[in-house]
């Protein structure tokens, strides 16, 4: 790997001044980032180091709102008494990462802003990832890349905890060098189209400091169905994450984001549409999975997705009715 | 069979201990005072000719000692190749992996950047990936004289069996069925990293190793350095697994010794894991073209086969597609073309000719069962081998034995349905398919010491690839000795110390040295009985060398059949593994605790194998997509049912105490019995492995 400076910063207004240095790159549990420096995929003269920053690996409740500190691990959040109870599609999401090692390491903001694991991008291809100007899986090996989205770039956003905090409405707060802000997670994905290099709008020095969620009704419902290529430590083939407020039996409304179809986490407002004010059963589920798909436009080898998609989206919601 | 004291009775490792405890040291646990850190550089191109390599920056960088590329070093490795001249650097390169320069510093970091500052010209050249594809006219010429790698008798012909007369048998046949599937390039994906030390005392050259036969490498060393071989020493105290791709000598040993050759210090040359996956070699992928006569009674008439085997650009191994001879049938062919491509090299990978051609023949030989109507285990009962190729009797056959016990254990008749029965999301099936592995007898040596104290000293030139082949050692001699296993001290793993041992391939450590260690014993407790045991300073030693001849009209051969049940979520594509029964003959069983293991480790291999490993290529550019334990999927134990493992135990005249192979049986047919339980739930057949979601999605579609 490329020699680099590490630096320990003691709070967060200097970790944000630390990455205004040139070629500065944030580390959180460094599970991913690691291997890709050693892999040259990245290449940074500064790694600033943020495990060591107090307050934000916890979770807070406070008024209208619970706040999930970015540093975080997903192991931590995934037994948190108050995700697994009211957040349970988070808690599912996060234990459904990678393996323990990886878990007990890895945090929240990283696993959001976690680089694509297309095999071209990470096999050093010179993608639009990699500061080329092609997506070679068009023609290439597509089997488990975008059916929804794609273009220029056809990669798969590869987090799991992305689809289920986008479907629990919650904002994600940046800070950079100007200040903080303040987004809805939908806002801060974002598809190859707005620039096929990135998969969000976090900023050169930004951080994402750390998930603010809306206060949940007991009515709610939700989960996090992924899977896998084999039984462990693969991202998402496909993922659906629901979140279903319900009144009896009945949907009120409906939140509904795919993983693994789409350079971002997809959500399907047509299907959250159908669902309100309906009773989720075999057939209103099912007609939900075939309305999932609609629009998706599958690459040469990865048709297969469709049905896929289509058994996630009905069982997923199955499970909640 | 008579129980005996020590053998056949369930014994821990004997260096179990070291190992859980981390005290046991591996290669990679070693350092020596003073020593460098080497990189390799690799070829990013599948086939390009090196115009000029530029060395100047990588040179002026402080901290680097010795630079080899095929200008300065012209060591012929002579096992990475046995038809071609294969260097260690070679122009052309010819699979992106290749390598091209070795730099030694002396640290990792200044040795990792110094590959990146060499600069390499190259003129990139036309590439083939699929072996069939190499053999057609126009193809790039990957190897002087053609894609078809020579056979056995130096022709540009495919390697050929015949018996009977095939085009006789296909007129006996009522019905004829022909099929063609396809398998991948897997990789061995051991545990243990390459990491080799090369440490030159003057002309005297000390390797540490993980090598799966000191002696083989010993030897081989010396011949490629054109050194006598009273100047190498091999160590390797402690090894972390092959399978295979640590056989023979490598080349990194060999550029560990030139570059501290160079460099006047030691050196330490270390692969990454996917220079591993990479550049060492796994199975050879393979498309086989199956055609098969049957009477309508399921009597076999005739089995054709005409197979590609893709061996990457140097030929390390035999590409063979065997697996035939587990059926009897008066007519057969088999033609096998061994082809040079542009992809990774392939060569040894536990039972190399097997699981992936058991695969596609017990996928026909399923077929052909059902359309006949008869169950498949019945079909296989019927045809199952009775003589060696129909020609020589067995030393000893428990294949019937192991069907029945594992059809059992199974509970084939309650769980076998017709295929794809059942009508929920998730169907459920069984598949069953068989095997046999070459168990001959061969050359191996032991030294057993006796001191005064009772102390049994037995020098082994084994290393124990992870098969308790030290444990099974100790097992025999203390069975042998009549002395308690307390009393045997084995030495192993250096060649300053240990006699010649076979290399621990081919599963035969336990029957080849088994046997040397079996007749030192003999020999020592002559000694004792004609001398009394040794008093004060004395030692007695018994020093053998062996090479027990079977007789040339019968065959010594280990079988197995195995079963699994699967289910298979028609939804998702999802197939589980919800039970998997072994059933195996290796003639007498040495230690059941660690050869139950070895059963567990090589069925979950094949399931794997089966279900999601690969090595993928881009095929546009030449190169792979799925090195290391991520992209390749490689099992987890999430993956890995319960393996339950019967023992059938037929007495062999021959072998320590009976003793058969076992390591590589135990891989043979999981493939296929996963696959053909796929094809009893869902009714629907893939043809090519590995048997993935998409695949699985798709037939249904």
């Amino acid at each position: 790997m490329k020699a680099f400076a590490n630096i320990n910063p003691r709070d967060l207004k200097q970790a944000v001044s630390e990455l205004q240095k040139p070629n500065a790159v944030a580390v959180g549990g460094g599970s991913d980032l690691l291997g890709m420096v050693k892999e040259h995929l990245v290449e940074p003269d500064v790694l600033v180091h943020l495990r060591g920053l107090r307050g934000f690996d916890q979770v807070s409740a406070k008024g209208e709102e619970v706040t999930i500190g970015g540093l975080i691990t997903l192991d931590t959040l995934s037994r948190e008494p108050m995700i697994r109870d009211r957040y349970k599609v988070l808690a599912e999401a996060a234990e459904s990462v990678a393996t323990p090692q990886i878990r007990n390491a890895g945090t929240l903001a990283g696993n959001v802003n976690q680089r694509p694991w297309c095999w071209y991008y990470r096999n050093g291809f010179p993608c639009f990832k990699n500061g080329g100007n092609r997506c070679f899986s068009i023609t290439g090996e597509n089997q488990f890349h975008a059916i929804f989205g794609g273009g220029p770039s056809f990669i798969v956003h590869p987090s799991d905890t992305a689809p289920a905090l986008v479907a629990l409405g919650a904002k994600f707060r940046i800070a950079g060098h100007s200040g903080e802000r303040t987004i809805p997670a939908a806002d801060f994905f974002a598809l190859p189209k707005v620039n096929p290099a990135r998969e969000n709008v976090l900023a050169p020095g930004e951080v994402l400091v750390s998930i603010h969620l809306p206060k949940t009704a007991h009515s709610v419902r939700s989960t996090y169905h992924k899977v896998l290529d084999r039984e462990a430590w693969t991202h998402a083939v496909v993922s659906a994450a629901v979140v279903l407020e319900m009144d009896q039996a009945v949907c009120n409304s409906a939140r509904v984001v795919l993983g693994g179809v789409a350079p971002i986490p997809w959500r399907l407002p047509k299907v959250e549409a159908m669902l309100a004010g309906q009773r989720i059963t075999e057939d209103v589920a099912a007609k939900a999975g075939e309305a999932a798909v609609e629009g998706a436009n599958p690459l040469a080898k990865n048709g297969y997705k469709i049905p896929l998609t289509k058994a996630v989206v009905k069982r997923t919601l199955l499970s909640l009715a | 069979m008579k129980t005996l004291n020590t053998v056949g009775h369930p014994s821990s490792r004997i260096d179990a201990l070291l190992r859980v405890t981390g005290k046991a040291t591996y290669t990679g646990d070693l350092y020596v005072p003073g020593m460098l850190y080497a990189r390799v550089l690799r070829s990013p191109h599948p086939h390009a000719r090196i115009r000029s390599i530029d060395l100047s920056r990588a040179q002026a960088l402080p901290g680097v000692k010795a630079i080899l590329t095929h200008e300065n070093c012209d060591v012929i490795w002579g096992s990475g190749d046995t038809r071609n001249k294969r260097y260690l650097f070679n122009n052309p390169v010819r699979f992106a992996g290749d390598a091209v320069a070795a730099v030694a510093a002396v640290d990792r970091h200044v040795a990792e950047d110094a590959i990146r500052l060499i600069q390499v010209d190259y003129e990139t050249l036309p590439f083939v990936l699929d072996p069939e594809d190499a053999l057609k006219p126009g193809a790039v010429e990957i190897q002087p004289g053609g894609n078809l790698s020579p056979n056995n008798r130096n022709e540009r012909q495919p390697e050929v069996y015949k018996r009977g007369k095939i085009d006789d048998g296909f007129q006996a046949a009522d019905r004829v069925f022909e099929d063609h599937y396809t398998s991948s390039h897997i990789n061995n994906a051991q545990l243990e990293p390459r990491v080799a030390i090369a440490h030159w005392d003057g002309d005297h050259l000390t390797v540490y190793t993980p090598t799966q036969g000191i002696s083989n490498c010993h030897t081989e060393m010396a011949r490629d350095l054109k050194i006598p071989p009273e100047k190498v020493r091999i160590v390797c105290q402690f090894m972390g697994g092959g399978f295979g791709n640590k056989n023979q000598n490598h080349d990194f040993e060999l550029m560990a010794a030139m570059l501290a050759k160079q460099a006047g210090v030691p050196v330490r040359l270390e692969f990454t894991r996917k220079e591993d996956f990479v550049s060492v070699h796994g199975r050879w992928p393979t498309k086989q073209y199956y055609k098969v006569g049957v009477r309508n009674d399921g009597t076999l008439t005739a089995i054709q086969l005409r197979g590609y085997s893709g061996m990457g650009p140097y030929r390390k191994s035999s590409g063979g597609i065997g697996g035939i001879e587990i059926y009897q049938c008066p007519h057969v062919e088999r033609s096998v073309y061994p082809v040079y491509t542009n992809m990774a090299v392939s060569a040894n990978l536990r039972a190399p000719d097997y699981p992936q051609s058991v695969f596609g023949l017990e996928s026909l030989m399923d077929d052909i069962a059902y359309a006949l109507q008869m169950d498949p285990l019945d079909f296989r009962l019927k045809n199952m081998t009775r003589k060696f190729n129909d020609q020589l009797a067995y030393t000893s056959i428990g294949l019937e034995e192991c069907i029945r016990r594992g059809a059992e254990a199974m509970e084939w008749k309650k769980r076998f349905h017709a295929p794809g029965e059942g009508t929920g999301i998730v169907k459920r099936g069984v598949g069953m398919a068989m095997g046999s592995f070459f168990s001959n007898m061969g050359r191996s040596s032991a030294v057993i010491d006796v001191d005064s104290k009772g102390m049994y000293h037995v020098h082994v030139g084994v290393t124990d690839i992870g098969t308790a082949a030290k444990t099974t050692m100790a097992l025999i001699a203390a069975e042998e000795l009549g002395v308690p296993l307390e009393n045997i001290n084995v030495i192993w793993g250096d060649t300053d110390r240990c006699p010649y041992s076979v290399g621990e391939s081919g599963s035969r450590t336990t029957t080849h040295t088994g046997h040397a260690v079996v007749e030192a014993a003999k020999d020592l407790k002559r000694q004792i009985a004609e001398k009394g045991m040794p008093q004060g300073n004395g030692m007695l030693t018994a020093s053998v060398n062996t090479n027990p001849p079977i007789p040339p009209n019968v065959a010594r051969y280990s079988f197995v059949a195995h079963f699994a049940e699967v289910e298979v979520d028609t939804g998702t594509g999802r197939v589980r593994v919800t039970k998997y029964v072994a059933a195996h003959d290796s003639g007498r069983v040495v230690n059941p605790l660690t050869a139950t293991s070895q059963v567990k480790g090589g069925a979950t291999m094949g399931i794997g194998m089966a279900l999601h490993e690969q090595l993928l290529y881009d095929k546009a550019s030449g190169t792979p997509l799925t090195a290391g334990y991520y992209h390749a999927r490689v099992m987890t134990h999430l993956d890995t049912p319960e393996i339950e493992v019967h023992w059938i135990e037929t007495e062999d005249p021959y072998g320590p105490f009976g003793a058969k192979t076992l390591g590589e049986p135990t891989i043979i047919p999981s493939v296929a019995a996963v696959a053909n339980a796929i094809y009893n739930a869902i009714g629907k057949r893939v043809r090519d492995l590995p048997i993935t979601r998409d695949k699985i999605l798709g037939v249904l579609a």
